[in-house]
């Protein structure tokens, strides 16, 4: 079935979506060889939960039409709702060292985070968002986002409000000695933080592609009456859709809780990164963004590396708006073209 | 577009020219005299009432862009931060005087303003409004980190506009700045260049159908907007005697943002006109309330969703729809002025650009 068609090869490395992917591979392996192998592990890891954020960011607008600017306070509620399943799990798990809960608190954990982020989504989405397509659909981009501006100002004050802005962390999900990998030292936190992306955003991409549900999500995000026509329930999509969406990026906020304690602007440096993924990918392009989500987390590694800490907000954002200059649709295009027409 | 005769009244002129109405000349009036009535004769009064009305100067700004080419400058808090800084350093290094300081601060805004625009416009409403997001993040990131500059978090230190204990001053100056960048951008509104951005905003399109050049409109509206915004941030140096990087920060543009749109889009003095009650009550909320942290941004995220989901006009509309169709004379000459020009160019009464 797969034939390897040279023509083809060259023409996909002569594309901007193949240059960009070639150029950060090489640029990665450059610095692994120049600084050491951590650099390589560390944008693993982070670019993978940076793909989850992305990715429903990339979602909502794509199927949804909104410019979501409060992706960063579901991940808000997933650190929120981990702290507060985990430490109590934590406390038993102290006392009693040898029960069931120590392999599988952690999973409770990102299981209650799941479930209470995808509650927000649904609620955001019936309280908020359908409220406002009822009554209008002129305009809609720009309305909607600046929605999402004051439910990003709501949750975030209303976490310091009844949860206090105090910072609210665990040590580590995992105890145990940290793993070897390529003679680096990685906690067992990241691995795990990592193979969950890894098989979160594997099991979403079976399910856009194979399932009916997925295909009917695709339906509405190429054309929304069309979808209509044929007989998918739009209010159901949407809402399941944000519900998908607010849940993956509740799983990267539990699963990063080790590194991202929780408070009220927590979602903030996440929101940003995405944004940026999902500019420099070509927005609404789901599968763009896992890419670009590696790519900008290798940016912002080797910024800190080679920089500084602190110039990781000014070097990729000055970087991205170059390649924006001259690619306006990003990196890999957008599948769901004229979104911006509507 | 002139369908009105000129009033004869000097009166009537002056307030013509300053493009108010007579309301809103009385309101100015009002304003100016409210520090010298008691209970707001207090330092901390009127420590408020500047804000306010930095606030409402910054909005009209703000609007200018977001109202009538409809494009949301995400990046505006940290344009405004670099007008500011500008100002400081110029002041700190060369000795320069803070007035000439601010000038050079909106000059400053003006090009980088400017730049922003060559690159971002050309793409549409959200790219635009994305991109210019990231150069506010990128700018604030440079506040932050070249410290031998701007000393960064620390704070640079710099003088204030008047040597007075008295914050009286301050509040009369950011009044009049106010009342300039209202006129400058009414006046703008009013000339040609004016309605295009209108037509530009409404269905680019069809504004471009007829022969007008997007791209040239909205970077010259662009330019006009960050080069004001420049220049507040001047005042807010001088004024506060600090600058952080959180100047640029975004939450600041979402504040202006707010209040811009609750006020009402494109109408340029919603937002002002709403500013003083909203800073009030929020800074009532925030003092006495302060055993609940945050509770005053909530109400005000609320407020925001709520004015978009249910009166996307904003303040202006209803205004426009339920008072300045009055039947009585004497309320209608205070609301549309002598001759009624105000109403008549100042966008539709019935159906304002704010969709």
């Amino acid at each position: 079935m797969w034939k390897i068609e040279p023509k083809r090869i060259v023409g996909w490395m002569k594309s901007a979506a193949g240059l960009s992917i070639l150029l950060s591979t090489a640029v990665a392996v450059a610095a692994t060889l120049d600084r050491g192998p951590y650099i390589i592990v560390n944008t693993v890891v982070t670019g993978g939960m940076l793909a989850l954020v992305a990715m429903g960011l990339a979602m909502v607008f794509g199927v949804m039409n909104i410019p979501m600017f409060a992706h960063g306070e579901y991940f808000m509620i997933g650190t929120l709702v981990a702290y507060y399943v985990f430490t109590p799990i934590n406390a038993y798990i102290g006392t009693h060292p040898d029960s069931v809960l120590s392999a599988l608190g952690p999973l409770i954990t990102i299981v209650a985070a799941v479930g209470v982020g995808a509650l927000a989504g649904v609620a955001s989405e019936v309280l908020v968002f359908r409220q406002l397509r009822k009554r209008s659909r002129e305009n809609w981009v720009m309305n909607s986002f600046l929605l999402t501006v004051g439910l990003s100002v709501v949750l975030i004050n209303g976490h310091q409000l009844f949860f206090g802005a105090d910072f609210k962390g665990v040590v580590r999900f995992w105890g145990g000695a940290p793993l070897s990998v390529m003679d680096v030292f990685i906690s067992r936190d990241r691995v795990a933080a990592f193979l969950l992306a890894g098989v979160v955003v594997l099991a979403f991409w079976l399910f856009i592609s194979y399932t009916r549900t997925g295909r009917a999500i695709r339906a509405v995000s190429q054309d929304e009456t069309g979808a209509l026509m044929v007989g998918i329930g739009l209010n159901g999509i949407l809402m399941l859709t944000m519900a998908l969406s607010c849940a993956l990026a509740a799983v990267a906020g539990a699963s990063l809780l080790f590194m991202y304690p929780s408070y009220p602007s927590v979602g903030l440096e996440p929101l940003y990164m995405a944004w940026f993924v999902v500019i420099l990918a070509g927005l609404g392009n789901v599968l763009g963004a896992v890419v670009g989500a590696f790519i900008v987390s290798l940016l912002k590694v080797l910024t800190t590396e080679y920089i500084g800490a602190g110039w990781d907000f000014v070097v990729p954002s000055v970087l991205i708006i170059v390649i924006l200059v001259f690619k306006p649709s990003g990196l890999f295009g957008s599948e769901v073209r004229g979104i911006l027409d509507k | 577009m002139e369908n009105t005769t000129p009033s004869s009244n000097p009166l009537d002129r002056l307030i013509d020219l300053l493009c108010l109405t007579p309301l809103g000349a009385s309101a100015l009036i009002l304003l100016a005299l409210l520090p010298l009535i008691p209970p707001f004769n207090q330092e901390y009064l009127i420590r408020w009432l500047i804000s306010a009305a930095f606030i409402a100067a910054l909005s009209i700004a703000f609007d200018f862009t977001a109202g009538y080419i409809s494009i949301v400058n995400f990046g505006f808090s940290a344009l405004m931060g670099l007008g500011g800084y500008t100002s400081a350093i110029l002041a700190e290094r060369i000795g320069l005087t803070p007035w000439i300081g601010m000038l050079m601060g909106a000059l400053a805004a003006a090009f980088l303003g400017f730049v922003i625009g060559i690159v971002t416009l050309r793409l549409r409403g959200i790219f635009a409004a994305c991109l210019a997001w990231f150069f506010g993040l990128a700018l604030m990131g440079l506040a932050t980190k070249l410290v031998w500059l701007t000393r960064g978090p620390l704070g640079l230190r710099t003088e204030r506009l008047f040597d007075s204990s008295s914050n009286l001053s301050f509040y009369y100056l950011v009044l009049v700045m106010m009342v300039v960048i209202y006129v400058i951008t009414r006046r703008a509104t009013r000339t040609k260049i004016g309605l295009a951005f209108k037509a530009i905003g409404q269905n680019m399109e069809a504004a471009r159908t007829s022969g007008i050049n997007p791209v040239f409109y909205r970077v010259v509206n662009f330019t006009i907007s960050c080069a004001l915004a420049g220049w507040l941030g001047g005042f807010y140096a001088h004024f506060y005697g600090i600058l952080t990087p959180d100047v640029m920060h975004t939450s600041k543009t979402v504040e202006v943002l707010a209040v811009a749109y609750i006020g009402g889009r494109g109408s340029l003095w919603g937002g002002a006109a709403i500013a003083f009650p909203f800073i009030f009550v929020m800074e009532l909320v925030r003092s006495s309330l302060s055993n609940l942290p945050g509770l005053n941004l909530v109400i005000y995220g609320l407020l925001l969703m709520a004015v978009m989901i249910y009166y996307p006009g904003g303040f202006a509309q209803f205004f426009d729809t339920y008072i300045r169709q009055t039947r009585s004379r004497f309320l209608g000459y205070l609301v549309n002025g002598a001759g009624s020009r105000f109403g008549s160019i100042s966008g539709q009464p019935t159906a304002p650009v704010a969709r």
